[in-house]
């Protein structure tokens, strides 16, 4: 190691107590931005997954989700007068996928079943339902018509307890219908992994509905899917529609709201982590101040002893950054990589799968650099500005 | 090898403290030979370090000319100043100001860091100076494992391992007692001697004082006496 790292190295241990501290300081900010930035990644990986543009959802007029939306069979079949909607090959049918969705509340995996969530279950019809939605793959076999059977998206799967292969979870309008999960599905991580899907028939008939809720739509490659939603939301059919992408960012505000104030607070304690950095360093140059007017004596300039001590203050840092990554990490390893959060209007648990990756903690490590220098920077310069007579005068 | 000579002309420095003005050079002047081994001493007060400081480029004089070797340090700026004392001064200070969590070795090379010099190159040179004040065995100590006199030496390493022109010590025995300050200041009469560097050494003892070629005596900013030490004849003269 190069002499001026061993000198500012060591004397980084030189004070264990301030130095300790600052370091479990600049950890929690650290743990707690490689956790955000981890959790932004993923909000952002579901939104750019959901953002199939010729995808629409349509619920009724004024709903803002499809929780809260009815859509009975008649309203259902105006759609069939849509021009630009994508067609079945085989069949020459439109590709509009009626749905149905509830709220479901199971327990929890992460506290050991102590607490629910509501989990969205969606009655679909697997024919039109998987030539809407693309990205969902079948891991497994798909729910048999004839019995009562379900498939469970990957992330809800990792949410919620009871959920295994083979397992039975109880629905309906009195919880009494035993549906058997046959199997798995993914949606590229996008927010259907975090749902149970059952068909449509006879979900419909365990929570005796007679209403859908929303209907998917394909809109044909080559149409503009504005037009289409043009005609949906016109006099004809008066009903709402949205691309995924608008709907599912409207579903976000919530998580996002979360996110801005988790931002904030690592905002606060930056500045406590460098407020805690500059303290340190003040006491360090405050017990060196002969040790650099030697330094100054034999030589060193102002500038070096500046880039020095901020130097210091940053290996002071990175310290507490390493600990705040593998804390972080400790973290997503032993207490959960998933955050649930529930949208803005549905009342659904959304999952969200948090990877501190080598970009997020390079991205952590270069703030904690940035927070080390901030810190150093009075101290440090206080520390070049030391005269170097003060070596020699000894009283 | 080499030497500077030294030339001071009507230095004066005044300190200010509040309305007080405190003269601690008077007009000074003063030549000092390359190569010889110059012993400063009066009382507390009379300006000994503010001159030493002056001849090191430390601090810079109100009036008057300082000259060292070639270089006329009286007109140079303080970046010069520092520059110029990394390659030409090595100091000696009382309370030798080693470096706490660096190894012996790991001192002396710290004025070497300002060099453009090969590590190899770097630690040939530490290990010389460390053989030259007798402590080659030492060099993976840190200080507090050293006695004061071995803190010394090392301080001493440090201040030659540059190979300067001059070397300044103020009060170098200060701290030490009488027989480990005898073997510092044969150290400093061997580099005086060997190497022929020229040394300016402040010091209130007279025993001390007694290892230079000539005594100065300062007061009150002035120079008082100016005496060749009989028992030590200078050198013939090295420089160049
Ligand atoms: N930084 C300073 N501020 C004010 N006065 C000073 C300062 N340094 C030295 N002096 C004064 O200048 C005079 C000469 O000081 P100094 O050169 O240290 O003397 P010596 O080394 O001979 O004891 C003294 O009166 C001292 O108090
Ligand atoms: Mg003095």
């Amino acid at each position: 190691m190069a002499l001026p790292l061993v000198y500012h190295w060591r004397n980084v241990f030189v004070r264990p107590t301030t130095t300790t501290l600052t370091i479990l300081v600049v950890a929690a900010v650290v743990g707690l931005l490689g956790w955000i930035l981890g959790f932004a990644a993923a909000l952002r990986g579901s939104l750019a997954v959901a953002s199939d543009t010729h995808k629409i959802i349509v619920i009724r007029r004024g709903s803002t989700s499809e929780g809260t939306s009815a859509l009975p069979p008649a309203e259902f079949n105006k759609l069939s007068q849509v021009t630009g909607v994508a067609r079945d090959p085989q069949t020459g049918r439109p590709l509009v996928s009626p749905e149905m969705t509830v709220q479901v509340a199971l327990p929890r995996k992460r506290d050991a079943g102590r607490t629910t969530a509501n989990v969205a279950v969606r009655g679909v019809d697997p024919e039109r339902a998987f030539a809407v939605h693309r990205n969902v793959r079948l891991q497994g076999p798909v729910f048999a018509t004839g019995a009562q059977e379900i498939i469970v998206g990957v992330k809800a799967a990792e949410q919620f307890a009871g959920l295994r292969l083979g397992d039975v979870v109880n629905l309906g309008f009195g919880n009494d219908r035993g549906y058997r999960v046959v199997g798995y599905f993914t949606a590229d991580g996008g927010p259907l992994e975090s749902e149970i899907w059952g068909y449509l028939p006879s979900l419909m008939n365990a929570y005796s509905r007679n209403a859908y809720s929303s209907a998917a739509l394909r809109v044909a490659p080559d149409e503009d899917p504005q037009k289409v939603i043009e005609q949906i939301e016109g006099p004809a059919i008066q009903l709402t529609a949205k691309t995924e992408a608008a709907y599912w960012h409207e579903q976000l505000r919530l998580v996002r709201g979360y996110l801005v104030i988790v931002t904030g607070l690592v905002l606060i304690m930056s500045v406590a982590a460098v407020c805690s950095i500059a303290n340190t360093m003040f006491s360090a140059v405050a017990g060196r101040t002969r040790e650099i007017a030697m330094l100054r004596t034999i030589g060193f300039g102002r500038g070096r002893i500046l880039v020095g001590f901020v130097l210091e203050a940053v290996l002071l840092a990175l310290l507490g950054g390493g600990l705040g990554c593998g804390l972080c990490l400790a973290w997503l390893q032993f207490v959960g990589r998933t955050k649930d959060m529930l949208g803005a209007s549905s009342f659904t648990t959304l999952a969200f799968e948090i990877r501190l990756t080598p970009m997020i903690a390079a991205v952590a490590l270069a703030a904690v650099v940035l927070v080390g220098a901030l810190g150093a920077l009075v101290p440090a310069w206080r520390a070049a500005r030391v005269q170097a007579v003060s070596a020699l005068r000894e009283g | 090898m080499s030497a500077a000579d030294i030339e001071l002309v009507d230095l004066h420095k005044h300190y200010r403290k509040g309305r007080i003005d405190i003269p601690a050079l008077d007009g000074l002047s003063l030549t000092i030979d390359a190569g010889s081994f110059v012993a400063i001493m009066g009382p507390s007060g009379s300006g000994k370090s503010t001159l030493l400081h002056l001849i090191g480029g430390l601090d810079s004089a109100d009036s008057g000319i300082i000259r060292v070797g070639e270089y006329r340090l009286d007109r140079m700026s303080e970046r010069q100043l520092t520059a110029w004392r990394s390659r030409h001064v090595g100091f000696i200070f009382q309370m030798y100001h080693l470096v706490p969590v660096l190894t012996a070795a790991q001192n002396v090379e710290l004025p070497l860091l300002l060099f453009r010099m090969p590590a190899r190159e770097r630690r040939k040179r530490v290990a010389t100076a460390l053989e030259v004040v007798g402590l080659a065995d030492r060099m993976d100590h840190r200080p507090n494992q050293l006695s004061g006199g071995q803190e010394q030496r090392v301080a001493i390493a440090r201040a030659i391992v540059t190979d300067p022109d001059v070397i300044l010590a103020d009060e170098p025995t200060g701290d030490l007692d009488a027989r480990t300050s005898q073997e510092i200041l044969q150290l400093l009469s061997l580099l005086n001697a060997e190497f022929g560097k020229t040394i300016v050494m402040v010091t209130h003892d007279p025993r001390a004082a007694a290892f230079g070629q000539r005594i100065l005596h300062l007061d009150k900013g002035v120079l008082d006496r100016d005496e060749r030490n009989p028992a030590r004849p200078a050198a013939a003269a090295h420089a160049h």
